[in-house]
């Protein structure tokens, strides 16, 4: 190990044209300042190619830690261990290595001799992709020496962390992809906006309505008014909003009270008729779009997500939008206008009453704020409180049998009512607070008419015994009659806060699917004449989250036509490997190629078209049997079905069906043995004439009467199409004319059989203890007949 | 197969490199090297099943209960476990910004100030019955709140709407 002392380099020159370095330093995180001083100090005779910034010590505590990556060596910081950095040669290194632990991970040099190794950095999961890229530097360079192509890889996975959008800077899918949560988003709001929109002109008409109805709704006080001030004096009449024209007396007066309440009916049946049409059609929008975004959304949303919460998204939280839209829409303009005109009319009448009733509303304002700020937090909770139930209900329903084979009923129930407890809690919480608002607030306006009733009152009494011309018996009454109205939007407008905190929790929610980035299908519309079904795998890195990694440097070449195994233990990565392959996931590094072409680049939909896939536990539709096999097949004859149920050997089970091709399937194939979906999943599967086709044999034994149908079943699929198989018996591995033997994530065999038998490996080995397993078992079934 | 379980006693638990240990039962001539201890139940119960692992990832032995062992070897196992697990413990939310629909977190743990970013709150944090709450952020990194209810009060009307 060499070390700088006092500033003294001892770093060996390095040959290399500094232009060919980048100008400006490659690094994750901004340098450290006390190596940015060193640097500055200790001027070298090159620039480094890259850092290497970690956010850790090497302690494990949060700090400043770095590593200058140099052509030939590398220069190691840490604040706490390393606070004069210290370089260190690659030629001392055997092996680089990134060794990731739990919620940290380390960066190692392996020395020549066995089990000594120096821990150069530590850094957390944020850091991991790159700094594996820079270990995969540094073996590179002591195994063929630098050249500036090394670099390249390690750009590109910088680059990738790198790839922020500028506004927001959320990670981006690639570096020039536009920023899904960036794009046209402003306010959650306005997003919605979209489903107002298209009902603009019925909603206009709906307001129209709803401003004469409330127009309408101010007349009754006046007429009270005009009947105790006139028409039930000695006079008997009284001219109404003091026009000459409007001077009625009883039956008048009454007719034309019939009349108005008679239009407040109609127009407002009417207007609530078209308001929930309106309603529902939006519902039903967005309902739609939720769930045709669901569809695209990729499988790494569905890993990290309960069915459960998607579904209460979809199906409740577009609910309380509804109300949440049409409230605002209508019922804020409205309370809005007939508040307006409440307080002109007062202030019109007797402005010195109208003061005192509306003395009240600031502290209904503030009331208002303060209780919003209350219960905004709560409802965050709630909601969470009610997708547990969901998710509990999406996970136990369907494990009915389950439940019911370990008799863990009483358990299971226990749980839900826990749960239902919890979110009770939860709602009286809110409740709690929610109600005490609406009361006191009515309180207080209540108070304000007590206010008039005394102020007023007296007045009046005033008047009358003075005989002075003033505030009448029937001004009083009106003006009672209008402050008592005003309760209503007063009391809308202190409680909208706690619906629109309500809202804005489903809002969230439902924008989480509505803006979470799809699958990116980069290479739309590219589709070629046919595919051939060449697969290429080169140098594949995969790992679900950072913390494990599941596939290691894969490179396998697949040949037209191929049928090719793959075998493995458990956890090996097989699946992992076709669901790459069938795209399910695309954050991998290296590439994979099809018919030559870059996985990404082939439009996806028509890519996936060309696939067969039959899965291991093939999912049946709650659907007929026909209809599942149709089942993304598009148009086709009836008879393309039956022949495609012949070729699977189900036709023959299928009939003897009372109700044949027409018999319901339950959700997951329930009335269908083990053996039996199987074979409608390949006649799906025949019925789609896939180019490649993927399987994923079932491990669950069958009768084998039932394995040699499906074993001929398969046979006949496999014929002339390139062919993946995940293989547990050997009867299928005879078919294959390569073998990929995964372990581990890695690929440790490939090639054809017999190569692999003349090689004695893991391959060999398998296929012993299997040869073995089945002899046994045919003894045994000699026996038995 | 049986699981073979280290209850206290009959075994010496070793330093070996980092966060790897050596393994040696008594009366057993065979030391084995180079073995990696993890928690079976990294989350639920921290002192108890601690398996040790060897350099092909094939367990070698269950530890029953940290507390048990023998002082020096209860203490290299733990260092190791230190090492390997990093799980701040949060001590107080210094800030929460969430401009941009990006949530920042800035905490104090007891590892010293951090700002990570949480990418989906309902998914990410999870609060157990024992008033544990547990987080995880966008880069899979964990960190853990111990008690809820030991927080500032200013912490919790941080956190607590996002429970």
């Amino acid at each position: 190990m060499e070390t700088i002392e006092n500033g003294e380099s001892t770093v060996t020159p390095i040959e290399v044209a500094v232009a060919e370095l980048p100008a400006k330093l490659l690094t994750n995180l901004p340098l450290p300042q006390a190596l940015e001083d060193y640097l500055r100090d200790n001027p070298q005779p090159a620039a480094p190619c890259f850092a290497l910034v970690g956010d850790l010590t090497l302690d494990a505590r949060y700090g400043k830690s770095a590593l200058l990556f140099y052509p030939d060596c590398l220069v190691a910081y840490d604040s706490v261990k390393r606070a004069t950095p210290e370089v260190y040669p690659y030629g001392g290194f055997k092996e680089a290595k990134v060794r990731r632990m739990y919620g940290n991970a380390l960066f190692l040099a392996e020395r020549e001799e066995a089990g000594a190794r120096a821990t150069l950095l530590r850094f957390t999961y944020a850091a991991a992709e790159v700094a594996e890229a820079a270990a995969e530097y540094v073996n590179q360079v002591n195994a063929d020496g630098w050249h500036p192509g090394l670099l390249d890889a390690v750009k590109a996975s910088y680059e990738r962390q790198r790839s922020f959008c500028p506004k927001c800077g959320r990670k981006l899918h690639s570096p020039d992809a536009p920023c899904i949560n960036c794009e046209g988003k402003s306010k959650m709001l306005k997003k919605l906006s979209v489903y107002v929109t298209p009902h603009m002109v019925m909603l206009f008409v709906c307001l129209a309505l709803s401003v004469i109805q409330t127009s309408i709704n101010l007349v009754p006080p006046k007429v009270t008014g005009a009947m105790v001030d006139g028409v039930l004096t000695p006079r008997g009449r009284a001219p109404l909003f003091g026009l000459s024209f409007l001077d009625f007396n009883l039956n008048q007066m009454v007719l034309f009270f019939a009349v108005s309440i008679l239009m407040q009916w109609i127009i407002g049946a009417i207007r609530g008729y078209f308001l929930r049409i309106i309603g529902d059609k939006m519902i039903v929008r967005l309902k739609k779009d939720v769930y045709s975004k669901a569809q695209f959304l990729p499988m790494s949303f569905y890993d990290k997500t309960s069915t459960g919460s998607v579904i209460t998204r979809i199906n409740s939280d577009t609910s309380v939008l509804q109300g949440f839209i049409l409230r605002m829409s209508q019922e804020a303009v409205t309370q809005l206008f007939l508040m307006l005109g409440l307080v002109v009319i007062m202030f019109v009448d007797n402005p010195k009453l109208a003061t005192f009733s509306l003395a009240p509303i600031p502290l209904v304002v503030l009331g208002s704020r303060f209780f919003g700020r209350k219960i905004a937090p709560k409802y965050r909770r709630i909601w969470r409180r009610g997708a547990a139930i969901a998710s509990l209900l999406a996970d136990t329903i369907p494990g009915t049998r389950v439940i019911k084979a370990f008799t863990n009923e009483s358990r299971t129930i226990n749980k839900f009512e826990n749960y239902c407890d919890d979110w009770l809690d939860e709602d009286r919480a809110v409740a709690k607070v929610s109600i005490a608002f609406v009361h006191v607030v009515g309180f207080f306006v209540a108070c304000g008419s007590l206010v008039i009733w005394a102020v007023g009152g007296r007045e009046v009494q005033h008047n009358l015994a003075n005989n002075i011309n003033g505030l009448t018996v029937g001004e009083l009454v009106t003006f009672i009659s209008y402050a008592s109205m005003f309760y209503g939007p007063v009391n809308f407008f202190a409680t909208i806060n706690d619906s629109y905190q309500n809202a804005l929790a489903s809002v969230e929610k439902v924008l989480d699917i509505l803006d979470a980035e799809p699958e990116h299908d980069f290479g739309k519309g590219d589709v070629p004449d046919r595919l051939d079904g060449r697969i290429e795998f080169q140098n594949v890195n995969f790992s679900f989250d950072r913390s494990k990694k599941v596939l290691t440097n894969v490179n396998l070449v697949i040949e037209p036509g191929d049928t090719v195994g793959i075998v493995g233990t458990t956890g090996s990565g097989k699946s992992t490997l076709i669901n790459l392959l069938m795209r399910y996931y695309d954050d991998y590094d290296g590439e994979i190629f099809v018919d030559g072409k870059n996985l990404k680049e082939i439009d996806m939909q028509y890519y996936r078209g060309q696939i067969g896939y039959v899965q291991q536990e093939p999912l049946m539709f709650r659907d007929t049997v026909f209809n599942n096999i149709a089942y993304g097949a598009g148009k086709v004859h009836v008879e393309q079905v039956l022949s495609a149920a012949e070729v699977a050997n189900a036709h023959g089970f299928i009939a003897r069906l009372p109700d044949a091709y027409d018999t319901m399937l339950g959700e997951r194939g329930t009335g269908l043995s083990g053996g039996e979906r199987q074979r409608v999943s390949i006649a799906r599967a025949v019925l789609k004439n896939p180019s490649l086709l993927i399987l994923d044999e079932a491990t669950a034994a069958v009768d084998s009467e039932t394995e040699h149908l499906i074993q001929e079943a398969i046979e006949r699929l496999i014929r002339g199409r390139t062919t993946l198989m995940i293989a547990h018996r050997l009867s299928t591995l005879r078919k294959a004319n390569k073998i990929i033997v995964v372990d581990k994530g890695e690929i440790i065999e490939f090639g054809s059989p017999q190569e692999l038998m003349e090689r004695k490996g893991k391959y060999y080995k398998l296929v012993k203890i299997q040869t073995m397993a089945e002899e046994a078992e045919s003894q045994r079934q000699a026996e038995k007949f | 197969m049986a699981l073979r379980y280290i209850d206290g006693q009959e075994a010496r638990i070793s330093e070996n490199d980092g966060i790897f240990v050596d393994l040696e039962f008594f009366g057993e001539e065979e030391i084995l090297r180079g073995l990696e201890p993890r928690r079976l139940f990294p989350i639920s119960g921290l002192d108890r099943f601690v398996t040790l692992l060897d350099s092909e990832g094939a367990e070698k032995a269950i530890v029953r209960d940290i507390s048990r062992l023998m002082p020096e070897s209860r203490e290299i196992l733990e260092k190791s476990l230190r090492e390997y697990y990093m799980i701040p413990r949060i001590k107080r939310f210094i800030k929460m910004n969430d401009s941009f629909q990006i949530w920042m977190w800035t905490v104090e743990t007891d590892r010293g100030e951090f700002t990570f970013e949480i990418r989906n709150h309902v998914v990410s944090i999870k609060m157990l019955y024992d008033g544990r709450v547990l987080i995880m952020d966008a880069n899979d990194n964990r960190y853990e709140i111990p008690d809820i209810n030991a927080l500032d009060q200013r912490s919790q009307r941080m956190l607590l709407p996002n429970l």
